[in-house]
């Protein structure tokens, strides 16, 4: 990873009020102190479940919830609070692909007219859109003679693809996907996978993949992120975090992926219980009442990311450390520059750098 | 094992496992793309009416009554405002059908069928200049609510609701009392106590269109407000405006020829079924005519545009959900 | 148990054709796990439907007809489908929300099933509900049961959906992508669930996903669908180890997995699955095949089982038109009474009545895709 990241996200929040009951509030903590980087050019992979928050990550780096508190950075301009004129200006670093093909696309535009629409606000001249959107056809391998079509007339891979070039006629730095490929055939997902993959290559976006689907992850990470109510629970590379899980959420998701290639299904630990409900998560560690192998401190107090064995970070108190100082069950030494974890005890944010 | 290949398919040992960038392995993967060509809106409309007799019915008296309405002082065969001398029998009482009156005369000599004929004209004049008019109102005030929300919302819908719980007639009579009954003002008078029925329907769907995903795709692009409510929000709400306009057409005659029974909607001389039905109800045992007919026009008009807006409905929702999988 | 065959599913179309089944035979036998794959279109759902008699409207049963325990479903009127639907045969879906009456309790729905078809009393049937809450892991049940379906989540509910599955011991449980919509840890858990509770009853599982991953390791028993039509059957290890169909092979090659070496694209399929109904002549993967040939665009290929089976090389799907079968058409003549194969932690070795099939002009001695 050379030079700054291109997206510098610390301490993000976004808290929702919702009404409870005929007059009172309560605080959803959707988004609780979330900090990540993406180099340039790179994916990070976030993953969760039900709960863990990881759309409202995506929507709120694109502006679509407004962050409650924390800072987001991109290309070294701090965006959280940006309004207006310069939100707008910001707008076209950052674009996100939806999960639903059906709708993100307006049914009444025709193709050409919605990618136009993207060409329109990167200020281009009416004269040469067609242009440029053939262009960006041929980028997301669709045959040029789609821009007369309508969404209606189009697949769910065809829209996907329109989707992704409609993102790209603003030239952003960062696309955000949010399940991008989730709503799609399965043999259409490949196929999409492979172009997102091609046009990082090609044009050194970089992304944030949100996905409940871990091997997807796995096959387009770099970086993975794995949400837990909130909050990261685990961070590392593609590699650390599937291949040597340390949080028991992680390993718990890792092993429920039915895989193609299983022998039946006894023996695999599973997961028991249903994730928290995110107006009211449980004290201490929010994951302490599912894990299997929560101590007392589990249960009054939250544990923060900290650099596990293995290289990458995890929020757990049984997972051993790598720094020797503050593990519970004595740390091997990992690789020289370790950085010692923030102290124990401060339930506020975390700070995490890849 | 390989057996010798079609022409048109590339041979398997030379494609790739994946090959997206060979054109030709586009087109067959396009080939392979399901055809999902939706028959033009043209076409569809006439394919419905020919499986719906009734709707077919109901549109084709919507347009002739368009055209009677249009052409009136063509079409009418006397001047509605003329007395005839020889309108009325020997002992003033109006004339029968019969060859020189079509529908016979009405108690002042006038001849029923023209009266008719430009009857038509002031209902539908009425019903559809109204109608346009509280559809203007209603869209503007329901989108701005539905689109902005918060306090502006709050404060439009609540002025939406004061206005929707005076009671439609009672209002317009109260209001032409003061102004004084002319054509213009039942014009008025309508548009103003039915925006707010769009209002609502406006607000409702602009609500849902708000949080659809292609809208939310246009904030991110950096599109502007404006925009998006012209380009995005607008053309989805032309559906439920057509409908509503035609509903609102149907309201608008009845209340018209509410007003006109009444007296405070169309003044005197002129022709207006509801006049018309106030001015025959008195002389039914003797002159029939003079009720059924306008009577029996207000019916089939009525009906013919709520039928007429119903198939609307039906033809148009169909067209804007999206082909499914 | 329950047979299949030749069955046909049409829906009115204003071009013609419209079927989204067509021929597919096969049977269940008792206590069996059978999966059913496919993509969108492929005509999964509907299959499953027909077998229940629930086919939606416009639709309906152009041929061939459904045996339960030997006698023909929906062929006598005078035999009500409340005889066997919800007792011998039952579905859970996808969404539990539409299969559970939003406006009803879940007590009240649970103990009218039980005292329709069990004609069990008020008290009885409500002790049973309780019961059957608990064997399915509901934490309360006695507070469930008066509780309405919007409150509990997408997990409870499709758990809760299960106990009504089974409270009637049903032969056969169809469950038609029961898990989709769930998060992939209460995935594992109603997967276990569905597991357990069909082993404890002896019931049969006809388990539907696109999820080849979820079905591969529950079933014992594959069938892979495309077009309307099954494309590959047979005993799970078999299609999973030596996938003979090329759209088995490429569908396992393109979606990627959580070990082993990643490559740097998916190997993925050209072009889209095709959207039901409307159907040319000849094979329907035909356009998206990397191994085509000239006859595939003509002849559809009949589902033929492939000799040796567990030898993909001595293997020989390749039939042109005219060619003897070796044995058995289809799955459905050669499954009376046998028990299932077994994957690896069940069976006592192979039984050649569950042979592995394939329906594809081209040999499978290509190599391409997933190494055997």
């Amino acid at each position: 990873m050379t030079g700054e990241p291109i997206v510098d996200v610390t301490d993000l929040q976004v808290h929702f009020r919702v009404r409870r009951g005929l007059v009172g509030y309560q605080t959803v903590r959707a988004v609780d102190g979330v900090s990540f980087t993406i180099a340039a050019g790179q994916t990070l992979g976030l993953a969760g479940e039900s709960g863990s928050g990881k759309s409202t990550v995506a929507r709120s780096l694109v502006r679509i919830n407004q962050p409650t508190g924390g800072s987001i950075r991109v290309g070294g301009t701090e965006t959280a609070r940006l309004r207006g004129q310069d939100l707008r200006a910001y707008r076209r670093r950052m674009q996100m692909v939806y999960q639903d093909p059906y709708d993100s696309l307006d049914p009444r535009m025709s193709v050409l007219e919605a990618i136009g629409e993207g060409l329109a606000v990167r200020g281009m001249a009416r004269a040469q859109r067609r242009a440029a959107t053939e262009d960006l056809l041929r980028r997301v391998n669709l045959p040029v003679s789609l821009t007369s079509r309508y969404p209606g007339q189009l697949s769910g891979g065809q829209r996907q693809r329109v989707s992704i070039a409609r993102a790209l006629a603003v030239s952003p730095e960062v696309i955000v996907c949010d399940e991008a490929v989730a709503a799609l055939d399965v043999s259409i997902r490949a196929q999409v996978l492979n172009l997102l993959k091609d046009i990082q290559a090609d044009a050194g976006v970089s992304y944030l993949f949100i996905s409940h689907d871990l091997s997807t992850l796995r096959f387009m990470a770099d970086q993975v992120a794995i949400m837990y109510v909130g909050r990261l629970v685990e961070y590392g590379t593609s590699s650390q975090v599937f291949g040597q899980p340390q949080h028991p959420y992680t390993k718990a998701l890792v092993a429920a992926v039915p895989e193609i290639t299983a022998t039946g299904r006894t023996g695999r630990t599973r997961l028991t219980g249903e994730p928290p409900n995110p107006a009211d998560p449980p004290p201490g560690c929010p994951f302490h009442p599912r894990c299997a192998v929560a101590i007392d401190i589990c249960k009054t107090l939250r544990p923060t990311l900290r650099r596990k064995v293995g290289g990458q970070f995890a929020a757990c108190h049984v997972a051993p450390d790598e720094a020797p100082a503050v593990s519970s069950q004595g740390a091997t030494p990992g690789t020289p520059g370790a950085e010692p974890g923030p102290a124990i005890g401060t339930p506020s944010s975390s700070e995490v750098s890849a | 094992m390989t057996a010798p290949l079609d022409q048109h398919l590339p041979d398997p040992a030379a494609v790739p496992s994946e090959a997206v960038s060979d054109p030709e392995l586009i087109a067959a993967g396009l080939a392979a793309e399901p055809t999902l060509t939706q028959p033009g809106l043209g076409r569809r409309t006439l394919e419905s009416l020919r499986r719906d007799p009734v709707a077919l019915i109901s549109v084709l008296v919507v347009v002739c009554l368009a055209i009677v309405a249009i052409f009136a002082p063509e079409l009418a065969p006397y001047n509605p405002l003329h007395a005839f001398p020889n309108g009325l029998a020997a002992d003033g009482a109006p004339v029968h059908p019969d060859s020189t009156f079509l529908l016979g005369t009405d108690p002042n000599g006038r001849d029923v069928l023209s009266r008719m004929i430009f009857g038509a004209r002031v209902s539908l004049l009425v019903g559809v200049v109204a109608t346009g008019l509280a559809s203007i109102i209603g869209i503007i005030i329901g989108g701005i609510a539905g689109y902005a929300g918060g306090v502006t919302e709050s404060i439009l819908m609540r002025l939406t609701d004061v206005v929707l719980s005076f009671p439609i007639l009672l209002f317009c009579i109260a209001l032409i009392a003061i102004t004084g009954p002319n054509t213009r003002n039942v014009v008025l008078v309508i548009a103003f106590g039915y925006w707010t029925y769009l209002a609502r329907i406006v607000r409702g769907l602009v609500l849902s269109l708000k949080e659809r995903e292609f809208v939310t795709a246009a904030r991110t692009l950096g599109v502007s407000h404006a925009k998006i409510l012209r380009r995005h929000i607008l053309p989805h709400l032309v559906p439920a405006i057509i409908v509503y306009s035609t509903l609102g057409v149907a309201t608008s005659i009845l209340i018209e020829a509410s007003l006109s029974y009444l007296g405070i909607g169309v003044p005197i001389p002129q022709a207006s079924w509801g006049q018309m039905i106030s001015q025959g109800q008195e002389y039914f045992q003797t002159a029939p005519w003079l009720l059924i007919a306008p009577g029996v026009a207000l019916i089939i008009t009525v009906l013919a545009f709520n039928l007429a807006g119903d198939w609307l409905t039906d033809l148009l929702d169909p067209a804007t959900a999206e082909i499914g999988r | 148990m329950v047979a299949v065959e030749h069955l046909t599913v049409a829906f009115p179309a204003r071009t013609g054709g419209g079927e989204v089944v067509r021929d597919v035979s096969f049977a269940v036998n008792p206590g069996e796990r059978i999966g059913l794959v496919g993509e969108s279109g492929s005509g999964k759902s509907m299959t499953a439907r027909a077998i229940m008699q629930l086919i939606p409207k416009p639709g309906r049963v152009a041929s061939g007809r459904v045996m339960l325990l030997g006698t023909e479903l929906g062929a006598d009127p005078k035999v009500a489908a409340s005889s066997w639907r919800g007792t011998t045969l039952s579905m859970i879906t996808q969404d539990p929300l539409s299969s559970l009456n939003p406006l009803v309790r879940i007590g009240t729905q649970m103990t009218e099933m039980l005292r329709f078809h069990r004609g069990l009393g008020r008290a009885a049937a409500t002790a049973r509900a309780r019961e059957l809450l608990a064997s399915v892991g509901i934490p309360d049940p006695a507070r469930t049961l008066s509780q309405f379906p919007a409150v509990l989540s997408g997990g409870m509910r499709q758990r809760v959906a299960l106990a009504i599955a089974v409270s009637c011991e049903p032969r056969l449980l169809i469950a038609d992508e029961p898990t989709t919509a769930l998060d992939v840890t209460i995935q594992a858990q109603v997967l276990d669930l569905l597991e357990r509770l069909t082993a404890e009853q002896g019931s049969a599982v006809l388990l539907i996903s696109h999820d080849l991953g979820v079905v591969a390791s529950f079933c014992d028993r594959l069938m892979v669908m495309y077009g309307g039509r099954i494309v590959e059957s047979g005993p799970t290890a078999q299609i999973i180890g030596a996938p003979a169909h090329p759209y088995t092979r490429a569908l396992m090659a393109s979606v990627p997995s959580m070990t082993g070496d990643l490559p740097d694209r998916l190997a993925s399929i050209p072009g889209s699955p095709p959207a039901g109904g409307v159907w040319s002549t000849g094979c329907a993967f035909m356009p998206r095949c990397p191994i085509a040939r000239a006859v595939c665009a003509t002849v559809d290929p009949a589902l033929l089982t492939l000799s040796g089976a567990a030898e993909p090389a001595a293997g020989d799907g390749a039939a042109s038109q005219g060619a003897a079968d070796q044995g058995a058409a289809d799955q459905g003549a050669a499954d009376q009474g046998a028990a299932d194969q077994g994957a690896a932690d069940q069976g006592t070795g192979t039984d050649e009545a569950v042979q592995h099939a394939a329906a594809c002009h081209a040999s499978q001695n290509e190599s391409w895709g997933r190494a055997a």
